[in-house]
């Protein structure tokens, strides 16, 4: 596959909610002690704040970033699995708060917790033919766990968005390729009309996870690229442990993982995964730097993509909030207040 | 115009009515009014504001007349949120002034105790803008509290000067047969109150009750033709309105509805504000009352407390505020209180407020609003031949 | 009664709810935050669209502990009066803060945030909201 060609990032941004809740505050509920818990934190949506508002801040940071006219915005894609409507799109909801163009693509993507990689690939697509001049890719999740579910830990609540267009206005970074892998494999879904997902539990690892996350670097390594040619490499976070275990796997340093980890402090945004590390990394990332992100999305597949950091991160980084300051800014909340943020509490 | 007169009152006492509907509350009032020989009757103007929302009963004209047992006169409902009682009476004087009726009657009625605690706050906020205020779930007691925020730092005056005015209206209500709170409370009462919307506590609120009153008017080429045992006249009476939301005005603290409809009722009434010796205002919020005394010229800004603290407001004070207690204790049945407080007026005018008579009541003057002063009607009453 | 949102209401009043566009007055500058058609103050007919700054000053501020049905998610909140360079005023709610946080002076920055929603089934109306600033001094 060739390579990608014009394809830049010209401004990102995150958007982590405020509220937080320990692991241990979990546990203490269900009776699960410290040493089983797979994430220390997690962001926590409040009661006023959805995907579409969570898409809406972090597009309106990566905006500020770019610094364009939103009137050339050709296309929105949101990817995330808990769009606040099973039918409207929640594009169009952005597009509007944001002020772009009437004139624009806009659509929903759902691929578990790689839909926003998908945004990226398609709106990278849409500026590369020249359909488009600049789109927004937006991640977005204020996932649901079940109640004492493994999974009530770590699903949390994040967004990060990209700008991306052509060589045009000092980019941040160029995406210079991207390969996917998929699969048929059921490790998690949830059915229509269902609150919240099931998971096969160990079944979710090896084949799931851990099959399609090395299967789309080896794709993509194939194109070329040798694991020393990048700076940093981040994955899809679903716990603290599984990015370093692919790591490993793959003979990647941990060195190279650490700096785009946020789940241990953020939670597993979904969709926001992978892309909240990315937004983490290019806040620290140099020009030259290359950044080897792999997403996964059960059910199944994993997206990879290779990116150049280039001269205008410098310009633009301080002109939004770093992941850093969105991780400082928190608030704790107990169970019972975090059972009213989640709308968990039965009013009627 | 031609002269207008007040022949009689009927009022039920402010309270939660369980088994009473809007129609019964409002046909309760007839034995008060027509225990003589009921005249001839040419329109009835109904006061009411939430009769669709919390009754789902509109064309209340049509219905209260029917109650009354004056199905085939005219009849007219009349709603400016809270001021509906004022401007029904405002319609009713129109008319008889332009000679297109003789004799009138005006009925308040509200029935707020159908209403849960949100939706009464909700019912209370439909006279702010809801595409703006309302849709955001900001009731009307929150714009009031920033306006009390307001007062409070532009007049470095402490809260218990604010809080002197319910504490007033409930020393008035307790000598009140009509008054939903016939009981006096203190100001560390008043104070430590819940809070509703910070600062305005829960006791600076007006109490939201079920009530019924009725003011019959006629022209002087009617009196003669009326039994009637008293007569006040309805000397004079204007409405005037403002930016609704209170904030997009030059001065908040300024209520200029109020005082203009204030001056130019005055002026019709070719009277002075010196003259008069009851006033029964629009005291929805602690905080609306003191801003009325002041905007209209009764007390200097941020001074209106302290007026109250030192007694001039009292009944036996220089102007007795709010006789039978004001919306605070004898209580707000919001599209009915502008009908309570004229047929007050008529009381204290013609001698027969007992408890609550003020001494020598020759002028008085009634201010009734809708929403934070959106809307203001005021009514100036004399005595006949003052 | 029910708090019913009626999905065009929402609608025609989503430029300013989502990005506060405003009606100024050509002539004297005037705002309005609905579609005026002749200036409230100056009585002109030139009027033209405009966009309040994403940041102002808190000038009051008030916890709203009765709100309506439908908004029972959301009580108590607080909410405030926000003054922006021009001297506009608008009334907004405030979230992502404690009341003991807020001063009255102090910066503010408009969030687009979920308002209410009309049960399980009903439109989400959104809107803005005002917010201590995420990050000071940037």
């Amino acid at each position: 596959m060739p390579k990608l060609k014009d394809v830049f990032i010209q401004g990102y941004g995150a958007y982590i909610p405020s509220l937080r809740i320990k692991a241990s505050e979990i546990g203490r509920v269900w009776g699960v002690g410290d040493s089983e818990l797979p994430v220390k934190e997690k962001a926590v949506n409040n009661y006023d704040e959805d995907t579409a508002t969570m898409a809406v801040e972090s597009a309106k940071y990566a905006l500020a970033r770019a610094g364009i006219d939103r009137g050339r915005i050709g296309a929105v894609y949101v990817g995330s699995e808990s769009h606040p409507y099973a039918v409207k799109p929640t594009g169009t909801i952005v597009a509007e708060a944001l002020g772009v163009s009437n004139m624009t693509l806009a659509a929903d993507l759902e691929f578990a917790c790689k839909a926003g990689t998908e945004a990226i690939q398609i709106v990278s697509g849409l500026v590369s033919s020249g359909m488009i001049e600049l789109g927004l890719a937006i991640g977005s999740d204020t996932a649901q766990g079940r109640p004492r579910d493994a999974l009530e830990y770590t699903a949390a609540a994040g967004a990060a968005a990209f700008v991306i267009g052509g060589k045009r206005n000092d980019p941040v970074a160029e995406i210079e390729a991207s390969r996917s892998y998929v699969s048929d494999t059921p490790d998690f879904w949830r059915r229509s009309y269902e609150r919240y997902p099931v998971h096969g539990h160990r079944f979710t690892a090896a084949p799931a996870y851990f099959h399609h996350i090395t299967s789309s670097v080896k794709t993509i390594l194939g194109e070329g690229y040798s694991l020393s040619d990048f700076t940093y490499v981040v994955f899809h976070q679903p716990n603290t442990k599984f990015p370093f275990a692919a790591a490993k796997m793959l003979g990647i340093p941990p060195e190279k993982v650490e700096p785009g980890v946020v789940c241990h402090v953020v939670g597993n945004t979904y969709a926001g995964s992978a892309l909240l590390g990315l937004c983490k990394v290019l806040d620290r990332a140099k020009p030259q730097d290359k950044i080897l992100v792999a997403s996964y999305g059960s059910g199944a597949g994993s997206d990879a993509l290779v990116i150049n950091v280039l001269e205008g991160i410098e310009g633009k980084r301080g002109l939004a909030p770093t992941v850093e300051d969105l991780v400082g800014r928190r608030r704790y909340i107990d169970y019972a207040l975090y059972l009213r943020a989640r709308n968990k509490i039965r009013l009627q | 115009m031609r002269r207008v007169y007040a022949v009689g009152a009927s009022m039920i006492r402010i309270d939660e009515y369980w088994g009473e509907s809007l129609d019964s509350l409002a046909s309760q009032l007839v034995d008060g009014l027509f225990s003589l020989a009921p005249p001839k009757i040419d329109a009835v103007f109904v006061a009411n504001a939430f009769g669709e929302v919390l009754q789902s009963q509109s064309n209340l004209g049509a219905i209260i007349a029917e109650d009354l047992g004056l199905a085939g006169v005219a009849a007219y409902r009349v709603e400016a949120g809270e001021a509906s009682g004022a401007a029904a009476l405002h319609a009713a004087y129109q008319s008889i002034g332009a000679g297109l009726a003789d004799t009138v009657l005006v009925v308040g009625v509200e029935k707020l105790s159908d209403a849960s605690p949100e939706e009464a706050t909700a019912a209370l906020s439909l006279s702010e803008r809801y595409d703006y205020v309302g849709y955001q779930g900001i009731p009307q007691q929150a714009i009031a509290s920033m306006m009390y925020a307001q007062y409070l730092r532009r007049y470095e005056v402490p809260q218990e000067m604010v809080a002197q005015i319910p504490v007033l209206m409930h020393e008035h209500a307790a000598n009140s047969p009509h008054a939903q709170y016939r009981f006096k409370i203190s100001l560390e009462s008043v104070l430590s109150s819940p809070p509703v919307a910070e600062p305005l506590r829960r006791l600076e609120c007006a109490g939201l009750g079920d009530g019924a009153a009725a003011l019959l008017l006629c022209s002087s080429d009617a009196l003669s033709s009326i039994r009637h045992d008293e007569v006040a006249e309805l000397a004079g009476m204007a409405c005037s309105t403002d930016v609704v939301t209170p904030f997009d005005r030059e001065d908040p603290l300024r209520l200029g509805a109020a005082s203009r409809a204030f001056e130019e009722a005055l002026a019709r009434a070719g009277t002075d504000r010196k003259e008069l010796k009851v006033l029964e205002i629009h005291d929805s919020y602690s905080i609306i009352g003191c801003l009325i005394l002041e905007s209209i010229g009764l007390s200097e800004p941020g001074k209106s407390g302290l007026d109250v603290k030192r007694g001039k407001y009292g009944l036996g004070g220089e102007l007795a505020l709010n006789t039978f207690g004001g919306l605070k204790a004898r209580g707000h049945p919001c599209g009915a209180t502008g009908v309570y407080q004229a047929a007050e007026l008529f009381l204290q005018l013609t001698g027969r407020a007992g408890n609550c008579q003020v001494d020598d009541a020759r002028v008085g003057a009634m201010i009734n609003l809708a929403g934070l002063a959106s809307c203001g009607f005021a009514a100036v009453m004399k005595v006949r031949g003052v | 009664m029910r708090s019913i949102f009626r999905p065009p209401a929402s609608w025609r009043h989503r430029s300013f709810r989502y990005r506060m566009m405003v009606w100024r007055c050509v002539d004297c500058g005037a705002v309005h935050n609905y579609r005026a058609r002749r200036c409230r103050r100056c009585r002109s007919g030139r009027i033209g669209e405009d966009q309040l700054p994403q940041r102002g000053r808190l000038l009051f501020y008030t916890m709203v502990r009765t709100m309506f049905e439908g908004y029972e998610h959301h009580s108590p909140s607080p909410a405030g009066i926000i003054e922006f360079e021009d001297g506009t005023r608008i009334l907004a709610l405030l979230t992502d803060c404690e009341p003991e946080e807020l001063r009255e002076g102090m910066v503010v920055e408009r969030v687009f945030r979920k308002i209410a929603e009309d049960g399980d089934s009903g439109v989400i109306v959104y809107g803005f909201k005002f917010r201590p600033l995420l990050t000071q001094g940037k």
